[in-house]
């Protein structure tokens, strides 16, 4: 397993378009993709919207993600780098 | 003629063929008897993939004319693909436990239900579009095509409730009015037709098979009425009344540019109220004079983590800078009542309105009240800010919140971090104890609104979310007049500004009472500007100092009322 943690910095969160191209992201890796808020116990399977919007991630939100799979490391990384990005809003 | 009766929910007058809109209710349980779950899955991605096919053809159609509504359909798109959901759906079929189309029911209905319990609106909506999906995916398991609605010539489309997606793909230039069988004010279907400014009525009950397709009917939305079985001179009747509607919205539309100056040359400033800051909203800056209400809860709702300075002055800017010099009053947050904000992990109360709420609130977290009051002062340099306390009772109250804002002020002192010094601070009225102490209370402060729903509810001890009470909610009570002209009066005589912020200031009859009261600013929702224009525009200051003096002689709501329609209806209806 391969992990990282960051920070949200877009606006809007994880919800809406951001949430969108963030499952679309995760949903090109094989690797299961788990993401998570520092410090909490819940965590929604990345590639999947509706547990996406449930963790209702808002900016200034430290996460994490996880990932187990041939691509983890790729997967993470750039899950990440669209996280830093801050979705071009 | 038949009548129906509904809930006008987008104002209009229409006559036309009725386009009876069904789309039939699939029923589960029946359609893949006898076949193996391995055919199943296999007719599980066909089904997918025709639903895609459907949704992007959709969001195709409507990327040029609503852009805003072709977003729906790539929402959709991501909710056919949630892993989740497949995968639990795939589980149920492969096990044998449910076939195909009992079990995308059972999931999508898991999981519509699991974002309802949440209480969160945005969540609410997210529900709404996985039935809309889920129903998408059955008609499609029953071999099903999309055909539309169906519609030909302009027609008012009737229905039992339409779907986000309905709406999205709504051919605007076809639809004469919208009449369902369920939903209300605040229904998808309402907020969509009010915004193409298309009649609306809505939870009329079951009507759809006492009619037939084509049949002309009229909905009358301004009378909550559906009108069926009637001659043609009854029609023709309709139509000049429909004809005549449309004039009036005209005329009142063009008050929005123009100021409110009574007949004898009073002006009243005419404000907004406001919460998320939509750009439409916004683009209203040049025709009104501020922000009489700002709401800043949106900030702190459906999400788990509470806004950070940085934040709320990002957005506090953005509404400042975009009236410019025109005061912004700016509400510190007002959680807790109806209210209430996962960030915050508040306590159930049993009478939240009566309870730890608004500054309260705040009080009690002083992390959040000063980080929100550093976030103002810090966006102050951007306009012309107003700070308002929500929940005042006391003069307690007043000078424990201004101790606040000093040490706040002495702190960005230090840090030499700039704001404006010439920021008002204002109170809300909305608790009788301080509107009775008014005078007291326009010493301490610079100014003061009166919040009309909260001041109308705890003085007729009427919770205003209780239908059961709802008749017993009476904002047009000659005491609720009696106390905001005590309240005016107060303020008045020092010179303190001081306006009014309730739905009571949308409401044109209303207008005239508070503006003989004396009050000179008077806030409401960017929708009830016009109309609100065109009365002031109307009336001599003596008459509305006329009214508001007979209203308060007055001794029930429904007197007020009469007597108000009686002098200052519209073209004498």
């Amino acid at each position: 397993m391969y992990q990282r943690e960051t920070t949200i910095r877009n606006e809007s969160g994880l919800h809406a378009r951001p949430a969108s191209e963030f499952v679309q992201c995760a949903g090109q890796f094989q690797s299961e993709i788990y993401i998570s808020q520092v410090g909490s116990q819940t965590q929604a399977n990345a590639k999947s919207i509706i547990m996406l919007l449930t963790l209702a991630l808002s900016k200034g939100t430290a996460v994490r993600i996880a990932a187990s799979g041939p691509d983890e490391r790729e997967a993470v990384d750039q899950l990440v780098a669209l996280i830093d990005s801050g979705f071009s809003e | 003629m038949k009548r129906y009766r509904g809930i006008g929910a987008s104002q209009g007058i229409a006559v036309g063929p009725v386009h009876l809109y069904c789309p039939g209710k699939v029923e589960t349980g029946r359609i893949f008897v006898g076949q193996t779950a391995k055919g199943q899955l296999a007719r599980y991605e066909e089904i997918k993939a025709a639903a895609r096919e459907e949704l992007t053809r959709l969001q195709a159609q409507c990327a040029q004319s609503a852009p805003e509504q072709a977003n729906i359909f790539a929402a959709h798109c991501d909710l056919l693909a949630d892993v989740v959901m497949g995968q639990e759906i795939t589980q149920l079929v492969h096990s044998g436990q449910a076939m195909l189309d009992q079990a995308i029911e059972q999931i999508y209905n898991k999981y519509a239900a699991m974002m309802d319990s949440v209480g969160d609106p945005m969540f609410q909506e997210r529900a709404r579009d996985i039935e809309d999906v889920r129903d998408r995916l059955l008609r499609l398991c029953a071999g099903q095509t999309d055909g539309g609605m169906g519609l030909e010539g302009p027609c008012i489309l009737a229905a039992r409730d339409l779907l986000p997606s309905d709406t999205a793909a709504l051919d605007r230039d076809k639809i004469l009015a919208i009449v369902t069988e369920v939903g209300g004010q605040t229904s998808h279907s309402a907020i969509i037709a009010r915004s193409y400014g298309i009649p609306a009525l809505l939870g009329v009950g079951p009507f759809l098979s006492e009619l037939h397709e084509g049949q002309t009917v009229a909905v009358d939305a301004c009378e909550g009425e559906l009108l069926a079985d009637g001659q043609e001179e009854q029609w023709a009747q309709y139509r000049q009344r429909a004809q005549a509607f449309a004039l009036r919205a005209e005329q009142t539309a063009a008050y929005l540019e123009r100021p409110a100056i009574t007949q004898d040359g009073v002006r009243v400033s005419v404000t907004l109220n406001i919460a998320d800051p939509r750009d439409e909203e916004l683009a209203l800056a040049p025709y009104v004079d501020g922000v009489g209400l700002f709401r800043t809860e949106f900030l702190f709702l459906g999400r788990a983590e509470l806004p950070d300075e940085e934040e709320q002055t990002g957005v506090y800017r953005k509404v400042l800078s975009a009236f410019g010099d025109k005061p912004v009053i700016l509400r510190t947050l007002d959680i807790g009542g109806d209210k209430q904000a996962d960030c915050l992990k508040l306590p159930k109360e049993d009478n939240p309105f009566l309870g730890k709420r608004a500054l309260r609130l705040c009080f009690d977290r002083p992390d959040v009240f000063r980080t929100q009051l550093r976030a103002a002062l810090r966006a102050s340099t951007a306009g012309n800010l107003w700070l308002m306390l929500p929940m005042v009772g006391s003069m307690d109250d007043i000078r424990r919140a201004k101790t606040f804002l000093r040490q706040v002020q002495e702190e960005l002192d230090g840090e030499g971090t700039p704001y404006s010094h010439d920021v008002k601070l204002g109170i809300m009225v909305e608790i009788p104890s301080i509107a009775l102490l008014a005078e007291q209370a326009a010493e301490e402060v610079d100014f003061a609104s009166i919040g009309s729903n909260d001041l109308c509810q705890y003085l007729m001890a009427a919770d205003r979310l209780n239908g059961e009470v709802s008749a017993y909610y009476q904002s047009m009570n000659p005491a609720l007049f009696r106390l905001i002209g005590m309240v005016v009066d107060a303020f008045s005589r020092r010179g303190k500004p001081v306006s009014l912020c309730g739905e009571l200031g949308g409401d044109p009859q209303a207008a005239v009472v508070l503006a003989g009261l004396g009050l000179r600013k008077l806030s409401m929702g960017g929708d009830a500007v016009p109309r609100i224009k065109e009365r002031l525009c109307g009336i001599r200051m003596d008459q509305a100092q006329a009214a508001a003096r007979q209203v308060c002689r007055l001794d029930t709501a429904s007197a007020v009322e009469a007597y108000l329609r009686h002098t200052f209806s519209p073209n004498g209806q």
